[in-house]
């Protein structure tokens, strides 16, 4: 099941989320990644919630990575990693500014010691600037980059979204772009360059929809409930047992939705014939299709719409997509058998690919990796790992 | 130094609507790729989604998604499948939402199979999943939140139900298939073959909700604070004399919490929290999330109220901690970090845009400011494959 990295190696010295979720997305497409934890461990191995003492987030943020503890502020720990990436294909870091350069693994030092090695460093706020050397995290991120501020109830301020570490994981899939655009260069050019992504661009990187309406309208994005400030309609309607989640996105959906609702003058309403009028006489359209809506159950709604053609969904739990077909049949929840703490639930594979499909591979034990790593060093380069080791 | 040659001489077809296809060649658009959007009849929904631009009829999010892409629209004529075959013959990439039966009404089935362009990496991107019994519906960006449990975790218990408002499937599905073509290309760079991969909205939302599901993986043997949905009151931060805000000083916890924590509340007159035993380690530490955070919550406003959010967030960071007020845009755009990390660039279009997400040392990607009329570029792109123009065969 090699994916498509196969035979590239990563090493990743970041630690808490948005780092090193990279390193497990670029295992899951075949690299091979080895993670380089300091002595006192990675925080996340302690962030509850556990499951049988063991940070879940630890887990699911470190999947497919072989873990290795070095103290990198420890000679012979720096020069463990060091000889590490005289072969390695991709860097992660995430320390809070200057901290790297202190720990003698600055991209000039990897760059002269490995031209090939692609550099990636994460940020909270960019590299330069007031704030660069900041601290910053998920809910942090939510707030100064606007993104609480695109969700909550009409004429609400704005909300934060809770539990998922979304921005941090925002930044990961941001960067797995970044250092996969930098390594195809690699292949072509012969030379490895340094990649900074930031959580602030990242978090306007999934805004970039929203952003639109500020940049290109003059127009602040704010909170619109279920719906949309693109189409119309667009939202979630009470049907008599709960709310069906629907849109329309072009006039042959618009037809549909009118048929399926019984509804044959809607469809002529000069008010609603296109998308632009339906969003600006979007209250009159709504106080029409509330009564209708809640007069039939929501599973009426959700096979008259279907077989309309239009978009149509039920808010699922937990119980209810973990056990979903779809779910199942297309892999999107993995359960990975760990060695200490049981099963765990993670995201599956983000893409299929057809020749080169990659796979999920459980969370390292911390450590677990060290003495196989360090004897593979002495044993490939044991002339090198001496002169590194002993300088 | 290589500048943005990133993707030169690639070259990419997109066949999608909306967000996720045209974003995902719009940034591979930013790294110097050739990228032509195919529409047929009116084009993408997204030309017709308000608000507009300055001009009052181009749609903003699709400005800002299709820019710096060549225009190609199919007319409904049988020549439509022989300028498509052709294309895809030529090209590298396929990026596509278009179910298995519309390929097919397309004339691209032969294409797509074995027979067709080995070195073709085709992206196909659905709703919800190529296999399974919900193959081939119709979806939105509403509908993957809602399929996914996102409008769980936001919102209030018994409510009506909010959405997140960024359109988090549509871009990270974006995102994602922006890394599987990249990483196609790499492959293919050592084993000379293109390949399929497949994509879909609801299972981007799942890899992005890997955290939470490892919190549920076994209810019955983690130790925490429930995670399950959406019984908790919005997270809307802590009142300031002005605007809201969030702070923590959280990160790693020693066996006391973090020292910069006993300096902050004494530094703004709280110091009696440093005796109440809700303030243990985790009180003084997780401060920003979790039911500690709302039991805690009024303890910390008796001072915040006092002060501007600006001083607020002055005195978390000084002591160590992490804090920010909640912004709107516009006060994020006005912020200096936002300039100096280039946020916004203008790309010499009608607006600015969000500059590509990460920095590179040595290339330069240069987002592509102008936009293309709808068919614009039909006669150049037909002639350039050495077929008939589309005004021969109407004459």
């Amino acid at each position: 099941m090699a994916g498509p990295l196969a035979g590239r190696r990563v090493v990743d010295v970041s630690i808490m989320a948005a780092g090193p979720w990279i390193g497990s997305l670029l295992g899951e497409l075949g690299a091979d990644v080895i993670k380089i934890e300091p002595p006192a461990g990675d925080g996340t191995r302690w962030v509850e919630p556990l499951q049988r003492g063991m940070g879940t987030n630890y887990m699911c943020l470190n999947v497919n990575k072989r873990s290795v503890v070095l103290d990198l502020k420890a000679e012979e720990g720096r020069n463990a990693a060091l000889e590490l990436l005289r072969s390695a294909d991709v860097f992660i870091q995430n320390f809070r500014g200057g901290v790297i350069d202190r720990l003698g693994l600055g991209y000039d030092v990897l760059h002269s010691l490995n031209p090939q090695l692609v550099y990636c460093s994460v940020s909270g706020f960019g590299e330069e600037g007031p704030l660069a050397n900041e601290a910053c995290a998920d809910f942090i991120m939510q707030a100064y980059s606007g993104f609480a501020r695109l969700n909550g109830c009409p004429g609400d301020e704005f909300e934060a979204f809770r539990f998922t570490g979304f921005i941090d994981l925002t930044t990961s899939i941001v960067a797995v772009e970044a250092v996969l655009a930098a390594l195809l260069d690699r292949d072509k050019a012969g030379k490895g360059q340094k990649v900074e992504v930031s959580m602030l661009k990242s978090a306007m990187e999934m805004q970039s929809t929203r952003m639109a309406e500020l940049l290109g309208a003059d127009e602040e994005p704010g909170p619109r409930g279920s719906n949309s400030p693109n189409l119309m309609p667009d939202g979630a309607y009470q049907a008599l047992d709960g709310e069906i989640f629907l849109t329309v996105h072009n006039d042959r959906q618009w037809k549909g939705f009118c048929a399926a609702l019984e509804q044959a003058d809607l469809a002529d309403d000069s008010r609603f014939a296109s998308n632009a009028l339906r969003l600006s006489n979007g209250d009159v359209l709504d106080a029409i299709l509330t009564p209708i809506f809640a007069a039939r159950p929501m599973i009426w709604w959700m096979r008259a719409l279907e077989r309309a053609g239009v978009p149509c969904a039920l808010a699922q739990n937990f119980e209810t997509l973990r056990y979903h077909s779809q779910v199942r049949d297309n892999g999107m929840i993995a359960e990975i058998d760990t060695q200490e703490w049981g099963r765990v639930l993670v995201g599956g594979l983000p893409w299929h690919f057809s020749k080169t499909p990659g796979m999920i591979l459980p969370p390292p034990v911390p450590g677990g990796a060290t003495e196989s790593v360090l004897d593979e060093l002495r044993r490939r380069s044991p002339a090198d790992f001496q002169e590194v080791g002993g300088s | 130094m290589s500048v943005d040659t990133l993707l030169k001489g690639v070259r990419i077809i997109e066949l999608a609507d909306g967000v996720a296809g045209p974003m995902a060649s719009c940034r591979l658009g930013d790294l110097a790729a050739d990228v032509i959007k195919i529409e047929e009849g009116e084009g993408d929904w997204m030309r017709r989604s308000p608000p507009f631009l300055k001009d009052g009829r181009t749609s903003a999010v699709f400005y800002a998604l299709n820019r710096g892409k060549r225009s190609l629209r199919l007319v409904g004529e049988p020549q439509d499948a022989r300028i498509l075959q052709t294309l895809l013959a030529r090209s590298d990439i396929l990026i596509t939402d278009r179910s298995d039966t519309d390929l097919a009404r397309l004339g691209l089935d032969e294409a797509l199979s074995d027979k067709g362009n080995p070195k073709l990496i085709v992206a196909r991107i659905s709703a919800y999943g190529a296999s399974g019994p919900l193959a081939g519906k119709a979806g939105s960006e509403l509908c993957a939140q809602a399929m996914a449990g996102y409008t769980r975790y936001l919102g209030s218990a018994m409510q009506p139900s909010v959405r997140l408002g960024a359109d988090v499937a549509g871009v990270s599905t974006a995102i994602f298939t922006t890394q599987a073509v990249l990483a196609a290309l790499i492959e293919r760079g050592r084993s000379g073959r293109g390949q399929r991969i497949d994509l879909s909205l609801l299972n981007s939302l799942l890899a992005m909700k890997t955290v939470h599901l490892a919190a549920q993986s076994d209810p019955d043997s983690f130790e925490g604070p429930r995670v399950g949905g959406a019984y908790d009151p919005p997270e809307s931060g802590w009142a300031t004399a002005d605007a809201p805000v969030t702070f923590a000083f959280g990160g790693a916890v020693g066996a006391n919490g973090r020292p910069g924590w006993t300096s902050f509340v004494k530094a703004v007159g709280l110091q009696y929290l440093l005796d109440d035993p809700r303030f243990d380690k985790n009180g003084r530490s997780t401060t920003g999330l979790g039911p500690k955070a709302r039991e805690l919550k009024g303890e910390y406003e008796k001072s915040f109220r006092r002060m501007p959010a600006s001083e607020v967030v002055a005195q978390v960071r000084r002591f160590g901690g992490f804090a920010s007020a909640y912004l709107t845009h516009r006060q994020l755009m006005a912020e200096p970090q936002a300039r100096v990390a280039e946020v916004v660039v203008d790309a010499g279009g009608p607006a600015d845009v969000l500059d590509f997400p990460a920095h590179f040392s040595d290339s330069r990607p240069s987002p592509r400011g102008t936009l293309s009329a709808l068919g614009q570029h039909n006669d150049e792109i037909v002639k350039q494959l050495g077929l008939e123009t589309i005004e021969a065969r109407a004459g």
